[in-house]
């Protein structure tokens, strides 16, 4: 594993994460997420990272942790954090900031631990989130920024849960199967992985309406390196969104069931081209 | 213009060939080809290797380069692919000013056994699928090889029979694609199907198909079938949940030369009885998918039972039946 690469896919030990890495951690009961938040924090340390647990000092995170040098360990209170009524692009700008400072101060970069659940009581919120999880999830495949936001499962349900674990390049959830995240490959808009099909034909529509995609130069380019599957209808929504922005859309992969797919439908607006 | 026997004829001029010896085989196709030439028109050969090189010595050196020689297996290999690459050539012939098209070919004679039915299914449709294009085509068969059962198929596909001495006689048994491709015909059962199946699934979801098929294949198809078998599998699984009635049962059968998968609903199947032929840009009722599953598949075969509509999708061997008696197969 290089330091610098973000790793994808199902997650069960957080103290392997990397200073690039975002996790969705469902949780059942409190004290499981307090022992994967500690781990996780303590693991940020190792790697000479400022870590920040956002939550309160009852939590028993922050007072557990011990920072090896003053500013190395921080406590944030969910209302102080999240106070700007959740505008994705700007709490994105904080979290930038916030990392910028990290580095200055002489740290290898940011990790913060935060249990989101008190945060997505409306479903208005919950889009904001999932919006939110996007851009923050740009950030950190470019910068020293990782995060592990933790949800509850028996307050959120799990359907609420699925729609947030999709837009993290790492999640403890199984179903339903496929996960749309930053990429590191240049050139790539997005990452989309796992497998695309008739069972998560709404989740796709709301996970790419939430990723906000701008595409440049006409072009929606995807890294489809991790896309296992992807059945026609699923192609057509992908290939439809991209059209509605104006683009064409790039399949970044070398699997040959997407190159035999497009290939036989010949749509004019969706391209193949293989990963270097 | 049109010219020759299609003068004056709009769309595809469709006419079976039946031939019981080489020189009959050349006495219809020698004229028809130098007509082409002749007229300046594209005239293409898609015969077998063995008919195709009986022909070029037929012909005179000025007429043979100026005729497009396709490998017919090549051409033939699956319906839908034939109905494709057949619909772009013309396209493209047409687009270059082409007044009229002549193409003679014929299929592979393992084509004319067991796995017939698709292909009959072909030779009506393209009545229909190659209309827009002014083509005139042949479709030979040797009647001493081909089975009575695919002759009367042929006479009821091809509108009319042309005979040497420029004769070209309407088939009183023809009929509309829209009706021969409506007919019931409960297909063949492969062997396997008559053995337990090794993967039984109701309301399965497509991601359950796909792993269940992978489980099975354990190296009998190289990974790219897999996947393309898969595909279709998930196309067919989705048709049933989106448009059949339900329960969805997906079934599979494999030994070491194929898998052979079953996907049933109690639904009427496609009401588009070109369905799984031709592409269409927005084929109603899963139409592209199935027309994926036939692009993907070695032989698919569609049963409109009373009682619901049964896929039936074969990738690896698919020459293996249980015969019946061709008057058993086709019901009301």
């Amino acid at each position: 594993m290089f330091e610098g690469m973000r790793q994808s896919g199902a997650v069960t030990d957080v103290r392997r994460l990397g200073p690039h890495d975002h996790v969705c951690w469902g949780f059942d009961d409190f004290a499981e997420f307090r022992s994967a938040a500690l781990a996780f924090l303590e693991a940020g340390l190792g790697l000479g990272q400022r870590v920040c647990y956002v939550g309160e000092p009852s939590d028993g995170v922050y007072e557990a942790l011990t920072g090896a040098r003053p500013g190395a360990v921080q406590l944030l209170s969910v209302a102080a954090h999240y106070a700007n009524g959740l505008d994705p692009r700007e709490q994105v700008e904080v979290h930038a900031a916030a990392t910028k400072e990290a580095l200055a101060a002489g740290f290898t970069g940011l990790r913060v631990a935060t249990d989101v659940t008190p945060l997505i009581r409306r479903s208005a919120q919950l889009d904001a989130f999932a919006r939110y999880e996007h851009q923050a999830d740009h950030l950190m495949a470019t910068r020293p920024f990782s995060a592990m936001c933790a949800y509850n499962r028996t307050v959120l349900g799990s359907d609420v849960l699925t729609q947030l674990s999709i837009m993290h390049p790492l999640t403890t959830e199984t179903a339903p199967y496929f996960r749309l995240h930053a990429s590191s490959v240049p050139g790539c808009a997005a990452a989309i992985s796992g497998e695309l099909d008739l069972s998560n034909a709404d989740l796709l529509d709301l996970a790419l309406r939430r990723a906000e995609f701008r595409p440049t130069g006409g072009e929606l380019v995807l890294d489809a390196a991790d896309l296992t599957f992807i059945d026609r209808r699923r192609l057509a929504a992908l290939a439809d969104h991209a059209r509605d922005l104006g683009a064409t859309l790039v399949l970044r992969t070398n699997r040959s069931i997407l190159h035999r797919l497009t290939q036989l439908l010949n749509w004019d607006n969706v391209r193949i081209d293989p990963t270097s | 213009m049109r010219t020759g026997a299609a003068a004056g004829h709009t769309g595809h001029f469709h006419e079976a060939l039946l031939h019981a010896s080489d020189e009959e085989l050349l006495a219809v196709v020698v004229p028809f080809l130098i007509g082409g030439v002749t007229e300046g028109e594209p005239t293409v050969v898609a015969l077998g290797e063995q008919h195709a090189e009986l022909v070029r010595a037929a012909l005179p050196p000025e007429v043979v380069d100026r005729v497009g020689f396709h490998p017919g297996g090549d051409m033939y290999r699956r319906p839908a692919s034939a109905i494709r690459a057949y619909r772009d050539m013309l396209a493209d012939y047409t687009a270059s000013g082409a007044d009229q098209i002549r193409i003679v070919g014929e299929l592979p004679t393992t084509e004319l056994g067991t796995t017939w039915d698709w292909w009959s299914r072909y030779e009506s449709a393209v009545n229909h699928s190659y209309d827009e294009f002014p083509l005139w085509s042949m479709c030979a068969y040797d009647t001493r090889t081909t089975a009575a059962h695919v002759l009367a198929d042929v006479a009821r596909t091809h509108p009319r029979t042309a005979r040497p001495r420029d004769l070209h006689i309407p088939n009183a048994d023809y009929v509309d694609p829209g009706r021969f491709l409506r007919r019931r015909v409960a297909f063949a059962p492969d062997p396997l199907e008559l053995t337990p199946p090794t993967v039984d699934l109701k309301d399965p979801t497509t991601a359950e198909t796909r792993a269940a098929i992978a489980q099975l294949n354990d190296g009998i198809l190289p990974p790219r079938k897999l996947g393309d078998l898969q595909l279709a599998a998930t196309e067919a699984v989705a048709n049933g949940l989106t448009h059949g009635t339900p329960p969805v049962v997906v079934r599979c059968w494999a030994d070491t030369t194929r898998i052979v998968i079953t996907v049933t609903d109690r639904g009427g199947g496609p009401t588009d009885p070109f369905a799984g032929l031709q592409a269409a840009a927005h084929a109603p009722n899963g139409g592209f998918g199935l027309w994926l599953a036939h692009q993907l598949c070695d032989h698919v075969a569609m049963d409109h039972a009373a009682d619901g509509f049964t896929l039936r999708l074969i990738s690896g061997d698919p020459y293996q039946r249980i015969n019946r008696p061709p008057d058993g197969k086709t019901g009301p």
